[in-house]
């Protein structure tokens, strides 16, 4: 499969917004529980996202006001898209999974939002991205078309 | 915040706990592919394994590798050379391998390894001196 290039600033601001909203809704739901609704709504953001990348709020966010004001300055890098959206995705599906417990046992549901915080904010510290090994291993093993 | 502080130290076990076992596994991958061998050559060289999809290769480990001057460097497609990816039980993209010029694995490096570590293991492949020293010898 080509090459194509994909804007890294993009990918920043997205987990940029991950590790915010989750850090807002565990902190904030200390003081305001409604504030856990945060958790299922950045779900829903991050596999609208991963299916229809216009879809994708964050990378708006940064294609729509960010970049054309100057604030974050485009990194494009010959790269592959799809395992970016395959981590987006698995990060989505944790999230779902969160959401899940989130009510009946909620300790379960913020320590799964927590560790894909932890996930995006080594991804954008580190440049290390789990669900992207995740992927390489998937179609090592013929699993997906890698 | 009883919640919040359970949902932490949940979360802070699990991700040393994945830690542990990420050392664990480098080390074990480690142990068992030092001492693998591929194609000897006049000096010693880097067996580099990568893969379309691994971004860090291109961000990181390809301007590490450059700097290392006229070092042969043998770019691996780990998904396409499944078999001789295997041998160096490659887990993880990008891959190092630091070969002696006969052919030995000496060291080798899971995950984005700098070019001053690269330049090191080298030198001790060469059982002599590193870039560095030898550009200032």
């Amino acid at each position: 499969m080509a090459l194509t290039t994909v804007d890294h600033s993009a990918l920043k601001v997205n987990q940029t917004g991950i590790v915010a909203t989750v850090l807002v809704a565990f902190v904030g739901s200390y003081f305001y529980r409604p504030l856990l609704v945060l958790i299922p709504l950045l779900a829903v953001v991050l596999l609208l996202g991963t299916f229809a990348p216009q879809l994708a709020l964050f990378k708006q966010i940064y294609f729509k006001v960010l970049k054309p004001r100057g604030i974050v300055k485009p990194r494009p890098v010959q790269d592959r898209p799809e395992p970016h959206n395959f981590a987006q995705g698995l990060g989505g599906v944790f999230l779902v999974i969160s959401s899940v417990f989130l009510l009946p046992v909620p300790v379960v549901g913020l320590a799964l939002a927590l560790l894909v915080a932890v996930l995006a904010f080594v991804n954008l510290a580190f440049g290390y991205c789990l669900g992207c090994q995740i992927y390489y291993q998937l179609g090592k093993r013929g699993l997906i078309r890698a | 915040m009883n919640t919040q502080l359970w949902a932490l130290a949940v979360a802070g076990t699990v991700v040393l706990a994945a830690a542990g076992l990420e050392a664990y596994r480098s080390a074990r991958a480690r142990r068992l592919a030092a001492g693998s061998t591929s194609s000897p050559a006049a000096e010693p060289y880097i067996l580099y394994f990568t893969g379309e999809n691994c971004t860090v290769c291109r961000t990181h480990q390809e301007p590490a590798l450059a700097k290392l001057g006229s070092v042969r460097v043998d770019k691996v497609d780990a998904v396409a050379e499944r078999e001789l990816a295997e041998r160096f039980h490659v887990y993880t993209l990008p891959t190092t391998v630091v070969m002696t010029a006969e052919g030995r694995a000496l060291h080798v490096n899971y995950g984005y390894a700098p070019a001053n570590k690269l330049d090191r293991q080298l030198a001790e492949a060469r059982g002599g001196l590193t870039l560095e020293q030898t550009a200032t010898a």
